[in-house]
């Protein structure tokens, strides 16, 4: 990665792993439980928060000198509300059953702590080039752990993979039966807890 | 420290560019949203009326338009349940309209198989939308179908689940002297051996108010619509003794 230099690279790797808003800084579990369901919900919810996170991060980077210190949080927010709105039109336009599924969840973006402290803590202070691959970062840091615990929940919950049957029909003639729990939130709760927990002992094997 | 003024016309502009450029992005998809919500309706009548995608399959807007056009006949009935001819469907507003009924029958091979009506009303934070289709008895559920509300998912937002959905079929909305009792949706699970168990189907824990909603606003729908099932009723019924 010779084109990016060490403080970018940092901006996008550090929330990937050491610094995961979802797995260290425990941000963003609301929508990390309800669109996890399936896989294709998590994918497309990953990558309606890394639009609505790259663009917010840009955007509040390239006018931070002009926004008054007072009412930053609300220039900020009308920012990211405005994309959100954006991105939850273009999915009732061009995927409307998936904006069925995905309910309050896309519209809920706007209250996901990532989004709004990323601007904040970040984009106020950098350069747009630097907030972009850190919301870039932070987007998928969030969406990669999304669609971890999606994986398992659809293959163990559905027996299925992105709405493809995966667990073979015969198995469940055998019988073999759907974990019902991993469709419910608890099941979300309990895989999030294991991938938190793997990820802090991955981590700590690092600093050492 | 920058000066009042400042702040004031700052924040104004970031918001009227804001709004210039949702409402030109909401003028170039309000067409494309407004179709897939018209064809979305229909998708929910076919349901009702037990006309359902197989497993994995997907319905494109085409297919959903030609089985509707192939299999439902779209009627307006007046108070008195009537069928008044002239009258455009696009201008009824089911959710306030107090005069023009819509009613959707499905006709397979010139038989009729059952009747679809809308069915609106508050639930807890919002108004469901959905329609009731009953078998050409006017008597037994076919099937129920919400496709918009704003429940909280989980909780209300079951409502439009197979699972919840799956027990209005074969309920009665009528007991056994003709009169329109509607379908009661219980707490908790329903009794199976209490005599009221033919029009009651199981609560969604935790949505009590939601489902109160339901109750009364299905009975309200269902009246609306009385006069017409009432004579279907008696025409099936002196069919049947015709018969006999």
């Amino acid at each position: 990665m010779a084109i990016l230099n060490k403080t970018s690279r940092k901006a996008i790797a550090d929330p990937l792993m050491r610094n995961n808003p979802i797995g260290i800084q425990v941000l963003g579990i609301c929508s990390a439980l309800a669109v996890t369901v399936r896989v294709d919900q998590a994918v497309i919810m990953t990558a309606a928060v890394v639009f609505v996170l790259t663009m917010s991060n840009s955007i509040v980077s390239l006018i931070r000198s002009f926004i008054p210190n007072r009412t930053r949080i609300i220039i900020q927010l009308s920012i990211i509300a405005g994309l959100v709105t954006f991105i939850d039109m273009v999915l009732q336009a061009y995927m409307y059953d998936m904006s069925k599924q995905l309910t309050v969840f896309v519209a809920l973006i706007i209250t996901n702590c990532i989004v709004m402290g990323r601007a904040e803590a970040f984009a106020m202070q950098n350069s747009p080039g630097k907030s972009f691959l850190d919301g870039l970062g932070n987007g998928i840091g969030y969406g990669g752990i999304l669609i971890m615990v999606s994986f398992f929940r659809e293959l163990l919950g559905s027996g299925t993979l992105y709405g493809y049957q995966i667990i073979p029909l015969w198995l469940y003639d055998k019988g073999y039966e759907n974990l019902g729990l991993m469709v419910l939130s608890p099941g979300a709760f309990i895989v999030l807890g294991l991938i938190v927990w793997l990820q802090l002992q991955f981590t700590k094997q690092e600093e050492k | 420290m920058r000066s009042n003024n400042y702040v004031l016309i700052f924040t104004s502009i970031v918001t009227i560019i804001l709004g210039f450029l949702l409402s030109m992005a909401f003028s170039k998809l309000e067409l494309i949203t407004e179709q897939n919500i018209a064809v979305d309706m229909k998708k929910n009548i076919l349901r009702a009326l037990d006309i359902r995608e197989n497993e994995g399959e997907v319905w494109t807007n085409e297919t959903v338009q030609s089985l509707y056009d192939n299999y439902i006949r779209t009627s307006i009935l007046d108070r008195q349940g009537q069928e008044v001819k002239g009258v455009d469907l696009d201008i009824i507003n089911p959710e306030i309209d107090t005069t023009f009924f819509p009613l959707f029958t499905k006709i397979i091979d010139n038989k009729i198989e059952g009747y679809a009506i809308p069915v609106i009303g508050r639930g807890l934070w919002s108004t469901l939308y959905g329609y009731l289709a009953l078998e050409p008895d006017a008597i037994t559920v076919k099937g129920i179908q919400f496709y918009k509300h704003k429940e909280t998912p989980g909780l209300g937002g079951e409502v439009e689940k197979d699972w919840f959905t799956s027990n209005f079929i074969g309920k009665k909305v009528v007991d056994n002297n003709g009169r329109l009792i509607s379908i009661q949706v219980v707490k908790g699970k329903v009794d199976e051996s209490s005599s009221e168990s033919y029009h009651q189907v199981d609560g969604i824990s935790g949505a009590t108010m939601t489902s109160k909603g339901v109750n009364s606003f299905l009975k309200e729908d269902l009246s609306k619509y009385e006069p017409f099932f009432k004579r279907i009723r008696k025409k099936e019924k002196e069919s049947v003794t015709w018969q006999s």
